[in-house]
């Protein structure tokens, strides 16, 4: 089959998954794989709408189906992907990035996130500006699946492009690299209207546990007023380069390989806000390219690289893997070799001794009691789309 | 290797390649006429009419997009497809088997996208010195002089040694000091204004070039030719002992050892005929056609380029002969003197200190440090492939802006690899210190570009 066409402006990618043929037409100069992955992504967000169980049925039992009729109002979702796809770093690193938050605040807001649960509730996050700042899981549910970034990623757009701003929602969602074939059940609500800063996400098995979960919410604002937490968000320092004194840094990206205490991994990255050359969307359009293209030959699968030095007339960048960590760094064009070093040196202290507060260090876990009587059933062999599964297990 | 662990490595080699222009078969039933060359023959005429349609429809899709930019390169998991739209309707592809490195539970692909898309460029430019009658001539000649040259050209064609220099696709020179190039310059004059029909020259020795009269781009193709086809086939009988028996050609011509590589071989043969191959210099916006002549003394070889429309007959060989081949031959013993003189001076020549690879795009001078022996079918480098792939990509790097910028890398194997460009020149640098940090690097190449290329400005 062919996979990709090149020519002088453009770059054509062709991907296949299941009944479903994806082309993307490009004219960016990202690799033929990163061009695929975000695809990838775009199948995946689809994916999170419908289910794949329920895509290669429908496709299975009318070969001519016209998705558009099951993906109508869809649009925004999707072309709002496409479009943070461009300008976040995100996508590229398969990291989230986390609220910087002193660690004593977080785990206080875990802990009233932990304290509010219902039976079938198996993720609660807190996102704010886009940013994690907790998340808390069920306790059986990391045995053998993982929150892996490309489903946040997928939530947070999905929730961005509900654009909704007071009240609540109630809808189904799939996260497709946890579980492809069946579906939460997400209540979004922000707790700042309006402002509509920080969002609250509980998802849960049960299709009917609307109310069960909404309480769970109230339980939330009130242990939040109670507390003023929100303030504690507020008053977050989000960083600027300046604040490392850096002179000739302009900008980072570091994602440590190990950050959480126990095994389970959930890739974090962390970047400073953006200096004033870099503010506009543009901008940091055209930074994430330099930075795409470094990150695919590092990462190269025939001859991967550990370093990488560029001196260009925009901006001199790096590009470091070690297995520690993951890093790229922008300096001023006409920084030389040896400043370069020394303040990468620094930062990289500067990093490590603010670590608990630029991370999610760990996972707190809570646990719903197993209700009795339930059986737990084939993943996704019984999935049907809109069918609640009964059990945590059937996660699984 | 652990048991059942065994990779199989595949090189790139070439599939196919044909020549189509689909203005020669318009309409449904006249497929068959659109294609003017392909190789291999042994395909099934449906299939390639096939594959023909295939590539057309892929330009007319890609042309949706960008009218003036269609499609250059097409890959699928197994090969990979290369258009090159080499005059207006006239269109070349080339089917090449991806590189792989099977294993027993992953087969995985290796790509090496820049080396191959160069290549084809560059077949594409030398094809540009002997083909051009596309627009003389009718279909039947065109297809008859494609299948003779295309023939002969793929078996040149090694792709898996084919690396940076290739795509840079620069001229080697000798490096001579003033009083024999001045010597050389005089011989070229008083040739040319002996022999009033000679319209350009160029003098090569040891296949490099010292000197030459075309313009950069058609020396730069006649020189490709010179290198990888014909000098190779002709091998030096006069090198060889006395009674050896590849002496006979030469014997009876005490006076000197000059000889055509083109044209007649003896010229003491009365059937001896004198035909030489003709090409096609871009002079201005025309085309102009000539004959090649190849003329060789020991090392030294001089190319005399004649108008095409004169004829070329025994007399006039004979007067080059008797006029060029004494002086070539006292030319090139001289050349070889004062090298060897220079190399007692500079001292016997050990394993280069550096691994560098330079070029300059104005003169299309090239050095390599890396090559010990390259021709056509061989590349002796002294580094790994991969490193040489990743000077691929920094090459592919530099090309994407026309700034000077440099980069450096540091390899899996703790090869560092630094690629540095300044103005039109390029410089290549491979390091193998392990343990050196990127200071230290910085200051060895420093080193180097102050020995080497100490009147060179490059970015610091």
């Amino acid at each position: 089959m062919i996979q990709s066409i090149f020519s002088d402006e453009h770059t054509v990618v062709f991907l296949q998954k299941g009944p479903l043929v994806f082309v993307s037409v490009s004219a960016t100069r990202q690799s033929e794989q990163q061009l695929r992955r975000e695809l990838l992504h775009v199948y995946h967000q689809i994916v999170s709408m419908l289910t794949q169980a329920s895509i290669n049925r429908i496709f299975e039992r009318r070969k001519n189906f016209d998705l558009r009729r099951l993906l109508f109002g869809s649009e925004k979702v999707l072309d709002g992907l496409l479009d943070v796809m461009d300008s976040d770093p995100s996508f590229m690193l398969s990291a989230v990035q986390c609220l910087p938050l002193p660690s004593s605040s977080r785990d206080a807001l875990s802990h009233i996130l932990q304290k509010a649960i219902t039976p079938d509730l198996v993720f609660s996050f807190l996102i704010a500006n886009n940013r994690l700042v907790s998340v808390v899981q069920e306790k059986t549910v990391l045995e053998d699946a993982r929150l892996k970034p490309s489903d946040l990623h997928l939530l947070f757009n999905l929730i961005r492009a509900s654009a909704f701003q007071a009240g609540e929602i109630w809808m189904p969602i799939c996260l497709p690299l946890f579980n492809h074939d069946c579906y939460f059940y997400a209540y979004v609500a922000y707790l700042d209207p309006p402002e509509c800063t920080v969002c609250l996400v509980l998802l849960s098995t049960d299709k009917e546990a609307f109310y069960a979960v909404a309480e769970c919410k109230r339980k939330i604002e009130e242990a939040f007023a109670s507390q003023n937490a929100l303030q504690w968000v507020a008053n977050t320092q989000l960083y600027y380069v300046d604040d490392i004194s850096v002179a000739n840094l302009r900008h980072f990206l570091y994602k440590p390989s190990k950050v959480l205490d126990h095994h389970r991994q959930l890739p974090q990255f962390t970047c400073p806000e953006m200096e004033v050359g870099y503010r506009s969307q543009e901008e940091r359009i055209r930074l994430l390219d330099p930075y795409r293209n470094m990150h695919n030959r590092i990462h190269s699968t025939s001859r991967p690289l550990k370093l990488i030095y560029h001196s260009a007339g925009k901006e001199t960048l790096l590009a470091w893997v070690t297995s520690k960590f993951e890093m790229f760094a922008c300096f001023t064009p006409l920084v030389t070799k040896k400043s370069a070093i020394s303040e990468l040196t620094k930062l990289l202290r500067w990093i490590k001794k603010e670590e608990d507060r630029l991370f999610i260090c760990h996972l707190p876990k809570y646990s719903t009691a197993p209700q009795p009587g339930r059986s737990s059933t084939d993943r996704g062999s019984s999935a049907r789309p809109n069918t609640s599964d009964t059990g945590l297990l059937s996660l699984l | 290797m652990a048991s059942g662990m065994q990779e199989k490595q595949y090189t790139p080699s070439l599939l196919s390649f044909f020549i189509y222009n689909p203005k020669f078969g318009p309409r449904e039933g006249e497929e068959e006429k659109k294609i003017l060359f392909y190789h291999p023959i042994e395909i099934e005429k449906n299939e390639k009419i096939r594959n023909v349609g295939l590539c057309e429809a892929i330009v007319q899709f890609t042309r949706t997009f960008s009218p003036t930019n269609p499609a250059k390169s097409l890959h699928t998991q197994k090969n990979r497809q290369f258009f090159h739209e080499a005059e207006e309707n006239y269109w070349m592809v080339m089917v090449v088997r991806n590189p792989m490195v099977e294993k027993p539970n992953k087969d995985g692909k290796p790509p090496t996208v820049e080396y191959q898309e160069e290549e084809i460029i560059v077949s594409n430019l030398f094809n540009g010195t002997f083909s051009r009658a596309f627009e003389a001539g009718g279909v039947e000649l065109l297809t008859q002089k494609l299948e003779k040259f295309f023939y002969r050209y793929l078996q040149t064609l090694h792709l898996q040694s084919c690396d940076l220099l290739d795509v840079f696709g620069g001229i080697s020179f000798f490096p001579l000091d003033k009083m024999t190039y001045l010597k050389i310059q005089s011989f070229v004059n008083r040739v040319e204004e002996s022999l009033s029909l000679v319209k350009y020259t160029a003098f090569l020795y040891n296949d490099q070039l010292i000197w030459s009269g075309l313009e950069q781009d058609d020396m730069r193709i006649l020189y490709k030719y010179l290198t990888t086809s014909l000098f190779p086939r002709h091998s030096e009988p006069e090198l060889a002992g006395r009674d050896s028996p590849l002496r006979p050609e030469v014997a009876g011509n005490l006076l000197h050892y000059g000889r055509f590589l083109t044209g007649p071989a003896n010229l003491k043969d009365p059937d001896a005929k004198f035909r030489f191959p003709r090409i096609f210099v871009n002079t201005e916006d025309s085309y102009e056609e000539l004959h090649l002549i190849v003329y060789k003394a020991m090392t030294a070889a001089v190319c005399f380029m004649v108008n095409a429309a004169v004829d070329l007959n025994r007399e006039f060989c004979e007067q080059l002969d008797s006029l060029v081949g004494p002086q070539l031959t006292l030319l090139a013993s001289d050349i070889c003197e004062q090298f060897n003189i220079n190399r007692r001076i500079s001292g016997p020549e050990k394993e280069p200190q550096f691994k560098f690879i330079y070029f300059n795009h104005m003169n299309l001078a090239e050095k390599s440090t890396i090559h010990m022996r390259k021709t056509a079918s061989v590349s002796l480098t002294s580094v790994h492939p991969d490193l040489m792939k990743i000077l691929g990509d920094i090459n592919c790097d530099f090309a994407r802006v026309n700034e000077d910028e440099e980069i450096i890398v540091k390899a899996m194997t703790d090869y560092w690899v630094v690629g540095k460009k300044s103005d039109q020149r390029e410089l290549y640098v491979i390091l193998n210190q392990k343990n050196a940090n990127l200071i230290e690097v910085n200051e060895e190449v420093k080193r180097l570009c102050a020995t080497q290329f100490n009147n060179i400005f490059f970015l610091d």
